[in-house]
């Protein structure tokens, strides 16, 4: 079937195999680049309306202090899969994300930079030991962290292929209208499914990134209770002082 | 029936295997789909002031539940199109 097969078109330099889901990514890269630099030109203040929903969507997904480390890795992550999820509507054009390799990389990008936003937030060590907290559960961890990035890459790819796919076979069948519909359909799957995997992406960094909360508010309290101790001393001292005086 | 070959008796069974698989596999995600999405809009429709956060939550997670029945389509997928069976016995 045309959607699943994807054959090697050309090999770069005679030793690289090149297959079609690269080109279409180069593709689909040299539109996001296109469309940034016209809309840059013509019209900046939609570019500058649609940064501002992407942070919109960031702030709401994470909940850290400061959001500027984070923008660059997911709001490309969102650009880049909105992109690619939407440009098989176009004739002739099958999605990069259609490919277990895509998702597989975007996956394993976002797995990894978790670790690396956490290693930068809490140190190095630090974080080691609080991802491997009790010890006996660090096995646990490490599977749920194989399955967290096959999850992710399955999810993409799963939905974007289903929808391409069904609307191959339906036209197939019925030609007309119908996969319109379709089409459709997997367009708002495509929207939602990049949305989904950004924001699956921003809780696991910030999910990595916080810092124990608990631990937080035991030395704010000790703090506080120093504090009120101080100032109980200071009055009880003074009031000493004013009573030796009269 | 008895002069079917090995082969074609494979791919039969796998099409009917293939074909429950898909109907129970999105038959149950979706039900319980429609039980998270039935409870959210309660939740809404008690606190407007809470539905965007509802509706975020109630999109990831519905997000989480799709992927039960994707996985299924990716074996039915595999099974129908790239069948180990045959390829393992029959060499491709």
């Amino acid at each position: 079937m045309e959607v699943i097969n994807h054959p090697i078109v050309f090999t770069l330099f005679g030793i690289i195999p090149v297959r079609d889901t690269v080109v279409y990514t180069w593709i689909t890269m040299a539109g996001i680049v296109a469309l940034v630099l016209i809309l840059k030109l013509l019209k900046p203040n939609l570019l500058e309306y649609i940064l501002e929903a992407i942070i919109s969507i960031l702030d709401d997904a994470m909940d850290v202090d400061d959001l500027h480390p984070y923008i660059p890795l997911l709001g490309s992550l969102l650009i880049f899969t909105f992109t690619a999820n939407l440009i098989s509507i176009f004739p002739q054009m099958k999605s990069p994300t259609a490919d277990i390799n895509t998702t597989i990389a975007l996956a394993l990008i976002v797995v990894f930079s978790v670790h690396i936003y956490g290693m930068m937030v809490k140190g190095v060590w630090p974080y080691l030991k609080d991802f491997a907290s009790p010890i006996f559960l660090l096995p646990v961890e490490l599977i749920g962290q194989f399955s967290r990035a096959l999850s992710l890459a399955m999810r993409l790819f799963g939905n974007v292929l289903s929808g391409d796919l069904i609307v191959a076979i339906v036209f197939s069948i019925i030609p007309y209208l119908l996969p319109i519909a379709l089409t459709a359909i997997s367009m708002v799957s495509g929207i939602l499914q990049a949305y989904v995997l950004t924001t699956l992406a921003a809780l696991f960094i910030s999910s990595a990134v916080e810092i124990n909360i608990e631990d937080m508010k035991v030395k704010e309290k000790g703090k506080q209770r120093a504090s009120i101790k101080e100032i109980y001393n200071k009055i009880r001292k003074e009031k000493t002082n004013g009573e030796s005086k009269s | 029936m008895e002069n079917l070959s090995p082969e074609v008796l494979i791919i039969i069974v796998t099409t009917i295997v293939c074909a429950l698989a898909i109907v129970i596999g999105t038959m149950i995600p979706t039900w319980v789909e429609g039980q998270s999405a039935i409870k959210a809009i309660e939740g809404m429709a008690r606190q407007p002031d809470a539905a965007p956060e509802l509706r975020t939550a109630m999109i990831i997670s519905l997000a989480l539940l799709e992927t039960a029945s994707i996985y299924v389509l990716l074996v039915v997928l595999i099974l129908l199109f790239a069948n180990p069976l045959l390829t393992r016995f029959f060499g491709g």
